[in-house]
Order: structure tokens, then sequence, then C-alpha cells
């Protein structure tokens, strides 16, 4: 088998092609994050504009890197949701138009299911598994049971935990993407200076909610007024802390949820951050529950996992119509209720 | 010269398979949205009726704008999908080029030609003045209503596109019989005796983004 996989949803242009087993025989991932940079966040039409410019070409440097012809492709994957919808068009109507010319089956991915099943293919991890999903767009706890069966165990109910990161990191004037900046200020902070709080800690359930937090963290910054060096390095370490803390209490309540999950695997962008790895690991250490993240390359936006994903659902014979109409909102349990204020990010 | 040209500028889907002025088969369907769920099962049932497989093509057309701009988005992706997977040439033509090529020639006035007025749905319209040859008398503007008589200056005109009927009374202009939605047949004939461009053809936005923060 050889899925190839595509990847527009958000501010991540990326192809990749992977073979029956998983071996990944090529990738590229281009990154808008200097297009969006002058206007402080992800604006959606340029996002399209720029996935429009460039996918065709990457396709064509993994069909070159990896050797292979379109003919060769036994299947084509591409996010079809949930996302910025202008982007996911362009990505589901190149896969399709790949699809119609060979007569292969056209995959519609979920784009939470390639991040939910990242670990089983890159860390070999069995299922099931409980995943905590953390990125700029989501903030989930999820029991992974098997390919296309995943209950939400909790969900955010107004921010997600990157939204947090990168609307705190403007706060104290470090710019976009905040959340990599805001981490690398917490290095030197203090993180017991401000007791900010640690929204929904001990309340029963997984949801999650950030907005208290980050109106305490503004509240905080305005009283202050101008901000040395040293104030905005311990409002980032406060900040990552109170999060860190926040997000490892509800991943208690979901490890006595869902005890048969036995390994927690963290996946998204959120994941990438050290401070959070460091207080998941300890969380699974006293659970008894093993703790995998997946290498970085893999926990942010990339066209990997959305190639793994088709390949799962391709080896279960599972393919997509040619009208498929891409989905903005996509729920990754269907059955879970819609948490008010979150939007998509539920 | 066997051609698959399509169009999602509008609103409406249309595709056609044309072979050297004729159309052998074609399919449309007038729609505000939802191009991206119908345009592939309508290429696939236009082909599929032809009994043509993609690999017999000589090149797509497709209108690369300006128009709707997830329209344009559409086809642009799925052509160059299309012709990346099938190793085609692949045409871009502009939606203002393909509605002036439609007008029947017993249409044109004794005056400066056809202008095409395409609705860009923010309240203004894309422009274009067009030779009566059909070749662009002057570059695609947008312009609100009251500005265009200023703009087109004297008469008289044909006007064509899916602004036609808004801009017609403001010009004192006749409204094309031709349809208010890029022709694919026209597209397939104006796509037929162009060059393909290295890099295929880029979508006419003409609009720069609007910047609203994702919320």
């Amino acid at each position: 088998m050889l899925v190839l996989g595509i990847e527009t949803s958000c501010d991540e242009t990326a192809a990749a092609l992977v073979e029956g087993d998983g071996k990944v025989l090529a990738e590229v991932v281009l990154s808008q994050v200097a297009e969006h940079r002058p206007f402080g966040g992800i604006v959606p039409e340029i996002a399209a504009r720029s996935h429009m410019a460039h996918l065709d070409s990457l396709i064509a440097q993994v069909m070159g890197d990896a050797g292979v012809a379109f003919k060769d492709l036994t299947a084509v994957a591409a996010t079809a949701g949930p996302g910025l919808i202008g982007g996911v068009i362009v990505g589901v109507m190149t896969a399709k138009a790949i699809a119609v010319v060979h007569k292969i089956p056209f995959i519609a991915v979920n784009h939470l299911e390639g991040h939910a099943l990242t670990a089983h293919f890159s860390n070999g991890v069995a299922f099931p598994y409980l995943l905590l999903l953390v990125s700029g767009g989501h903030c989930q706890l999820l029991a992974v049971e098997g390919v296309g069966r995943y209950r939400r165990l909790g969900t955010t109910i107004d921010d997600a935990a990157g939204e947090a990161f990168d609307k705190v990191a403007k706060m104290i004037g470090l710019g976009y993407p905040g959340g990599p900046a805001l981490a690398r200020a917490a290095e030197k902070g203090d993180p017991k200076r401000f007791p900010f709080p640690r929204p929904m800690k001990g309340k029963p359930g997984c949801d999650f909610s950030f907005s208290g937090l980050k109106t305490a963290v503004r509240m905080t910054v305005e009283d202050m007024g101008a901000l040395s060096d040293i104030d905005v390095a311990d409002v980032a370490a406060s900040f990552q802390a109170a999060i860190v803390d926040a997000i490892c209490d509800r991943v208690r309540r979901a490890v006595e949820i869902f005890p048969e999950g036995r390994t927690l695997v963290a996946s998204g962008g959120v994941a990438a951050n050290t401070a959070l790895r460091e207080g998941l690991t300890n969380t699974c250490t006293k659970a008894g529950f093993a703790f995998v993240a997946p290498p970085v390359a893999l926990c942010t936006d990339n066209a990997v996992m959305i190639a793994w994903a088709g390949l799962a659902r391709a080896q279960k014979g599972i393919s997509d119509p040619l009208d498929f109409k891409p989905r903005p909102r996509w729920p990754l349990d269907p059955t879970a209720a819609p948490a008010r204020g979150a939007g998509v990010k539920a | 010269m066997l051609i698959l040209a399509f169009d999602t500028t509008a609103a409406a889907c249309s595709v056609a398979l044309w072979r050297d002025g004729i159309v052998l088969q074609s399919a449309s369907a007038v729609m505000e949205q939802g191009q991206a769920e119908a345009l592939m099962p309508m290429i696939e049932t236009v082909m599929a009726t032809a009994n043509t497989p993609y690999t017999a093509l000589d090149r797509i057309a497709v209108t690369i704008g300006p128009g709707s701009f997830t329209g344009v988005r559409v086809g642009l992706s799925a052509a160059r999908g299309i012709a990346m997977a099938a190793d085609k040439p692949v045409i871009g033509v502009t939606s203002l080029e393909v509605l002036a090529y439609a007008v029947p020639d017993s249409e044109l006035p004794n005056g400066p030609g056809i202008l095409v007025a395409v609705d860009a749905r923010r309240g203004d319209f894309f422009l274009q003045k067009f030779k009566a040859d059909r070749t662009p008398a002057g570059e695609i503007t947008s312009l609100l209503p009251e500005a265009v008589a200023a703009w087109a200056g004297a008469g008289p005109w044909i006007i064509a596109g899916d602004g036609a009927v808004t801009i017609a009374p403001v010009i004192h202009a006749r409204v094309s019989t031709a349809s208010p939605r890029p022709d694919t047949t026209a597209l397939a004939a104006l796509a037929a005796v162009r060059v393909p461009q290295i890099g295929g053809p880029l979508p006419l936005y003409i609009h720069a983004p609007s910047v609203t923060m994702p919320s």
C-alpha cells in the first residue's frame, strides 16, 4: 500500500507519503507563520490563498523525493475538517482530483483522528489508550479504543490551551506565535510569584476551562503597568505553571474514569511544551500510566498523521464519496454533547 | 484538441468535455455554494459518459477568477490536481474573458464594444472593457455601481456577466442574452489557442484578503 496524505486545515501546508507498514517515504511541511505574524493571528483568507499557492508543488516534491508516480498510489487522504474551511477545500479538491484520475479511493480524514492515531504509528502504542489533544484549536481528553472508535471524556468549554498560551503571550508583548516564546520566557521566571487560578481543578469530570486564568493574567498585567524583563518571565512562568497544573488535574480525573487506557498519549502543538511534558510524566508515574508523546514534528500539524489515518482507514476498506462536503466543525466523538462557548474546539 | 473545461467562480458549477469546437458532453447546475461537493462527481459523470480516460485529454481549462474566492479555489485546485496527476497542461482563463467571448456577434453594438460586470459580492463589481474581437480594452477594475458611468465613458455597450442586470441601467447598456455565468464551451475555445504557462495558472482574486481575526 502507498498512501498520499494532505494537510491544509490551519496554517501549515503539508504532504506526506506512507507505505502499508506505516513507514514514511517522504514528507514536507510549509509553515505560513511569517505570513500571519503581522496580523498577530491566523487570517483565514491569507491561509487559504497560501495553501492554494503551494500545495501542488509540495505534493510533487514528496512524490519526487520518494521516487514514486501517482499511478503507484493505493489511496489519497486529505484533512476534510475540522479547520479553516477555505484551506480545507483546497486540500480536499486536490485529493479528489488525484483520486479520479487514477481511480483510487479518496479518504476524508478528520484532522483530530490524525492527532489521535499518531502515537499508534510513531511509537507503536497499542489500543486502547488515553489521549490528551492539546493545540491552538483544541483541548480534549479522549478514550482511543481503535481506528474510528473515540470517546470524548472531556473538552474545553471556552478557549483551547494553545489559544490561552498565544493570548497571554500577546498580553506580555511576546508577539506571534506566542506559545513557544512564552515557554522560553518562562524558563527564567519564578512560577510561584503570581498565584494564578487553576480553573476546574478538583471539579468532577474532565472538562477544561482557561478563560478565567486568562482574565486573571490580564488583570495582573494591567495592574503592573510597564513590565520589566523579570516581570515578563515571572508572569510567563506563573501562567505556565497554572495551566500545566490545571491540565494535569484533568488528566488525573481521566485516568480514574478510563483506567483501561494504561497509556497517556499527548498530541497537538502544545504537547511540544517541555513543562507540560514534565507535568504529565509525573502525573502518569503517580497514576501507574505510561506516558508517550510523539516527536514534536508529529505533534504539530503535519501530513504524515493524515496519511497514517488514511492508511488505517484504507486497510479497513473505508473510503469516502467524491461529493464529500468539507466540514469546518467535525467532532471526533459524534455522540458527545457540544460544549457551549468552545465552538469548533469541542 | 480534447479539453476538459470547468468553472466554479460564479453561482454555478459547470463542466464540458470539448473537442475542436464540439461539445462531447457537458453538465451544469446553478448553485450559490456547494461547488466543492458538486464539481468532482460532475466531472466524473461527463468523462464516464463520454467514455474518456483522463490520460486522453490534451489539456485542462479552468476559470481563474475574478469571482467568489472559494469558488476560484475549488476550480483551480481541482484543475491543478487533475493536471498534475494526469501529467497534462492546465490553461487558466479569466472569468471576464470567458463572459465576453460568449456574447453573440449579432449583439455587438456600433460603439466601443463589450463590457463585462461580475458581482464581487461586497457591493462592488469586477469590470472590464472588451473590443469587438473579444480582446481586453483595459485592465480589470472593481467599482461601486455609482462609479461605473464615469469609468465606462461613452457607449453604446453590450453588457454581460452576473452583474449586467444591475450595471446596465447605470450606463444605458443592453444586457446580452449570453449566460450570465462563465460558459464552459467559450472557456474551452479560448483555452485551445493559449500557450500553457510554466508553473500553471494562478488564481486572480483582484481584492486583497479582508483581514478579520478568527474568533
